[in-house]
């Protein structure tokens, strides 16, 4: 099943162009199933459709080729979460926090996005899908999204070995002297299964050759600023962009208007502008409408505007993903880091994980086991690739 | 010094309706520090002159800055992380301490601490801030709360068990696992911080919160969320800024049915709030320099001193009951025959005669029952079970 997801700030038209590319690949011939993650549904809206309520994860039967599914969070994760969420709310309450606000800050951060990928596990698993469009929430979340599984299983590989030797040990004791509930071992069975296990297959499937991720922005410049990073941070995490959909370009005949010309040559110096930055990924143009694109007939036509004869099922761009290199005794690793800037870049090697930070984003990138006993020589950018060289410690590296 | 805080969606405009607001309350006498901490820094695109992470004076009685951010996280971190990353290695895992430690929304917050350092200055009467508080921004409002929760947990393990547990927790091998007093210190100084920040956010006499928004559909919904947020947490709200409105010659053109849209939003907006609607129209080309931005704040202030509090009193005010929550709502000249309540999905719907009024409901909200509605005494109580 190829998974595609639609990326950007928010406003831009996400679920629009999401479900327009859905639309059109469902009139392709492709069974589609398109899911919206952003916690303010609006799929249902654009389709012309109540999906809520109900009907529960089962996907709505839009067209024959076409089904549409907006993720419940609180429903899909209430099993999940249950006894975690009550032990921080006594956790909370314990200590003076106001009932409400303690509801509030015991709920799962990113629970929207755990929902989604639980969600595109189900549709993968079903068989019943050729292509899997996903309508993701804000940028920020999107990639929080798509990392979570890698930095959850992390932290929960510690939180386990910390809860397991605490509590056997010390617990006893400390609840003597703490003046705080501690986590029974519901909690941490909750964690364990929900998080740890469960997250780590949802990584393999984002991480797998059939999925693709396509920015939408508009013509506006903090959108495409903000586009640029969320661009370098995925390619960080090694998730691959096949393209950008530049979003609400006014036709002709409304840059002909006289208040609008201004506006209309603006938008083609932002278009000139996204084609260099984002080279070699293609820029997909989709047009304002006279009005809101509702219904599915109509986003199918949208879909075509927009892919120009392409099809939206299509892997668009192959980026380069990282690798591992030989050159002589020495060893490479290359990390495409397209826009990344040097001065805001750290590499460090750290056991036999290579961690690269670029702006506030860290990643721990395992190393296969012959490459984590070399030492670091030297890392370097060269035009949007990270070269990393490492080498045996007798060679005189550090 | 007041502090007027503008916040919303990216895209909205945001940036430049709070150098908007700068330029227009130094024209009302005040000497005005404008500060972005929104981490996509566009202060200086807007006034179109360079802006850096040292104040300088942009305009007459006008002190732009950019907050470095990063610089300002590593700063108040470093001790933290590197106690973690040593806790992490003890575990033996080369885990990463700094991913540990991304509290969503925490980083805003910190840039928010350069508010006090104005104010510290005394030589500024108003601090107008450009961020991006989000939900998770105003969660960690209460972070403070929280780290105190879990921090508590180990302050007090050091400080009253150190002696049985340290030969338990080597004895495992987590020796590390009880932090140094440079990590004790630097939590301190962090809770502090964001302490401080809170109270300033949280007194409504010297914090207004303005919301920027776009009369689009989807804007709209965030706006009306970050609207409950604010609400909920405390943050005065005193205006809400509607911006890029189109102009009515749009009318005869291709943007035709996107104005009529755009009227109908507006037409919700209004009902939505029970503070000002403030305007700005989209201009012909992109207003950049300080007489575009003095033009704008005419047109969204009129004669109205943008420093000032445009709107008293708090709009939504939630409250627990025994198993039930509580919201309260000020509805003065309202008889109770006149009012519908209903909930939609992750919306209250609230019918006063012929206006209806949308109101996002928190997260931790969605999903309970309504209750019951009364209304006494100009007040509206709306009650959810458990």
């Amino acid at each position: 099943m190829r998974l595609v997801f639609y990326t950007g700030k928010g406003g831009v038209g996400k679920t629009t162009t999401a479900a327009a590319s859905a639309a059109h690949a469902a009139a392709l011939g492709h069974r589609t199933l398109v899911l919206s993650a952003d916690p303010a549904h609006s799929l249902g809206d654009v389709l012309g459709l109540r999906l809520g309520g109900g009907d529960g994860p089962t996907p709505h039967r839009v067209t024959p080729q076409l089904a549409a599914l907006e993720v419940d969070a609180r429903a899909t994760l209430d099993p999940h979460w249950g006894a975690i969420r009550d032990y921080l709310v006594s956790l909370f309450r314990h200590q003076g926090i106001e009932d409400v606000i303690a509801d509030e800050l015991a709920l799962l951060p990113g629970a929207e996005e755990v929902a989604a990928l639980l969600a595109v596990e189900a549709a993968a698993s079903s068989g019943e899908y050729d292509l899997c469009v996903v309508d993701c929430a804000p940028t920020g979340s999107t990639l929080r999204l798509v990392t979570l599984p890698e930095i959850a299983s992390r932290t929960l590989r510690l939180l386990l070995r910390v809860q397991r030797a605490v509590a056997a040990v010390v617990s006893p004791v400390a609840r003597a002297v703490v003046p705080v509930p501690l986590p029974g071992p519901e909690v941490f069975r909750d964690i364990d299964r929900l998080l740890y296990k469960r997250l780590s297959a949802l990584r393999e499937i984002l991480l797998s050759a059939t999925t693709s991720i396509r920015i939408v922005v508009t013509p506006e410049r903090m959108v495409i600023d903000e586009a640029l990073r969320a661009h370098t941070d995925l390619a960080l995490f090694e998730l691959p962009c096949d393209a950008v959909v530049m979003n609400r370009l006014f036709p002709p005949e409304a840059a002909a208007e006289a208040f609008f010309a201004g506006w209309g040559r603006w938008q083609e110096e932002r278009l000139a502008e996204v084609g260099e930055l984002f080279a070699p990924l293609p820029v997909l143009r989709a047009p304002l409408a006279p009005d809101e694109v509702v219904g599915a007939a109509a986003l199918a036509a949208h879909g075509a505007l927009i892919f120009a004869g392409s099809d939206p099922a299509a892997r668009l761009c192959d980026a380069p993903r990282l690798r591992f290199t030989r050159d002589k005794r020495c060893y490479r690793v290359e990390l495409p880091l397209p826009h990344a800037r040097s001065d805001a870049l750290d590499v460090a090697k750290l056991d036999d994980a290579l961690i690269v930070r670029t702006g506030t984003r860290r990643r721990a990138i395992p190393l296969p086991r012959k490459l984590a006993q070399l030492s670091l020589v030297s890392a370097k950018l060269e035009a949007g690739l990270l070269i990393v060289r490492l080498a045996p410690a007798a060679d005189g590296a550090r | 010094m007041r502090v007027v805080l503008l916040t919303g969606k990216g895209g909205v405009g945001k940036t430049t309706l709070s150098a908007a607001t700068a330029i227009g309350a130094a024209e009302h006498g005040h000497r005005v520090f404008l500060l972005s901490t929104d981490p996509a820094h566009s202060v200086g695109d807007a006034l179109g002159r360079p802006v850096g992470a040292r104040p300088v004076e942009v305009a007459p009685n006008v002190v732009a800055q950019e907050v470095a951010v990063l610089d300002e996280i590593d700063r108040s971190w470093s001790a933290i992380q590197d106690w973690l990353r040593q806790l992490l290695r003890e575990g033996a895992d080369e885990l990463l301490a700094e991913e540990v430690l991304v509290f969503p929304g925490l980083e805003e917050l910190v840039a928010l601490r350069a508010i006090r350092e104005v104010e510290a200055l005394g030589d500024f009467d108003v601090c107008v801030v450009d961020c991006a508080p989000t939900g998770s921004t105003l969660r960690m409002l209460r972070f403070p709360d929280a780290l105190a929760v879990f921090m508590g947990g180990l302050f007090d393990l050091e400080r009253r068990a150190a002696r049985v547990l340290r030969p338990i927790l080597g004895a495992i091998g987590m020796r590390g696992f009880v932090p140094g007093d440079d990590v004790f210190g630097a939590f301190e100084r962090l809770v502090r911080d964001v302490d401080d920040v809170r109270q300033i956010l949280l007194d409504g006499d010297r914090t207004s919160a303005r919301l920027v928004t776009n009369a689009a559909r989807v804007v709209v919904d965030e706006t009306r969320r970050s609207f409950a947020y604010l609400c909920l947490y405390g943050v005065a709200t005193d205006a809400v800024l509607v911006n890029r409105l189109l102009p009515e010659v749009a009318r005869d053109g291709f943007f035709a049915k996107w104005l009529a849209r755009e009227h109908e939003e507006m037409e919700s907006l209004e009902a939505s709030f029970g503070v000002p609607l403030l305007r700005a129209q989209l201009r012909a080309t992109e207003p950049i320099g300080v007489e575009a931005l003095r033009a704008i704040s005419r047109e969204v202030y009129g004669e109205r001193d943008p420093a000032a509090i445009l709107h008293r009193g708090r709009p939504l005010r939630w409250r627990r009951l025994g198993a039930a929550t509580l919201l309260e709502i000020d509805l003065p000249n309202v008889s109770k025959e006149e009012i519908e309540v209903t909930v939609h999905g992750e919306d209250l719907h609230l019918r006063v005669r012929d206006a209806r009024r949308v109101i996002a409901l928190p997260a931790s909200l969605v999903g309970r029952r309504l209750t019951s509605a009364t209304l006494r005494n100009a007040l509206l109580e709306i009650r959810f079970a458990r």
